[in-house]
């Protein structure tokens, strides 16, 4: 379960970075790419705005096959306040525009790509390719919500994978 | 007006308390990003430091000479990203979530902070 939430983390952060690289955040000194997964960072830095926030859940696990398949809830939560320099009154473009990046990325053909197991990263070892896939649904968008200053948006899409034998 | 407030800390029974601070993140380490990996973090030791409870909410009175010391040396643009930073604040072991930053100014200058806390879930 954890590979596939890895394996589909760093895809969609490609092609959002191959969409627009100036989408960015900045996280305890660095600038990274504008995607975040929640779990993985300290909870103080989980309400930027501007950039999309990838949240977990289980939804279904099925036994029938010969391995168990996993389809995981994926939520992707993003915030603007729109630009300082036109007082805010550009946030409905800027959250149109994000909508308009997390479609690209998720929806084109294909939704699917070799499952990987970034376990060795921790120790300076490359990720290794695992016998089965990732996939994924089309992303279906939430209501628009007025956060004071802010529009936000909650967007999610279905991850499935087989858990392989031996598998966190 | 910040030595009477560290004067009148320190004569309340002020204590001190340590804040945690994440170090910098390694640039383009998947690790970090992928939570395989955690941030090496450091306590910078704050003080006088007093606590106030009112209505179940808990709050500290910390000194802003203290402050000022670790904003400072560590290179922080101002007091406020420095606890916005900050894991926490460690006291007698236990981390405190850090939930609002107010800064007590007199003549343009802040003498005191008060934080809101959350003391973790047990």
């Amino acid at each position: 379960m954890q590979n596939a939430k890895d394996t589909f983390y760093e895809v969609l952060r490609s092609r959002l970075v191959a969409l627009n690289p100036y989408r960015t955040v900045v996280l305890r000194g660095v600038v990274r790419p504008g995607l975040l997964v929640e779990e993985n960072e300290l909870v103080t830095t989980v309400a930027l705005p501007d950039c999309f926030r990838m949240r977990w859940a289980v939804k279904a696990v099925s036994a029938d096959g010969a391995m168990p398949l996993i389809a995981m809830e994926c939520e992707i939560e993003y915030e603007t306040a729109g630009t300082a320099i036109n007082g805010g009154m550009d946030r409905g473009r800027l959250l149109a525009a994000m909508d308009a990046e997390l479609q690209a990325a998720v929806d084109p053909l294909p939704r699917t790509t070799q499952k990987m197991n970034y376990v060795g990263l921790a120790s300076g070892a490359a990720a290794v390719a695992m016998t089965t896939s990732v996939w994924w649904s089309e992303v279906t968008f939430g209501q628009t919500v007025v956060k004071d200053d802010r529009l936000a948006r909650t967007a999610m899409l279905t991850v499935m994978a087989y858990q392989e034998a031996g598998e966190l | 007006m910040i030595r009477l407030a560290d004067a009148v800390l320190r004569a309340v029974g002020g204590r001190g308390v340590f804040l945690r601070l994440p170090a910098p993140a390694a640039s383009g380490d998947d690790a970090e990003q992928l939570g395989l990996a955690s941030p090496e973090f450091q306590d910078v030791e704050l003080g006088p430091a007093a606590f106030h409870n009112a209505n179940s909410v808990t709050k500290l009175m910390v000194s802003s000479s203290a402050v000022r010391a670790v904003v400072g040396s560590l290179a922080y643009d101002s007091a406020e990203v420095l606890f916005e930073t900050a894991v926490g604040l460690v006291i007698d072991g236990v981390l405190y979530e850090i939930t609002d930053t107010v800064g007590a100014e007199a003549m343009g200058q802040a003498y005191c902070y008060w934080l809101t806390l959350r003391a973790p879930v047990r």
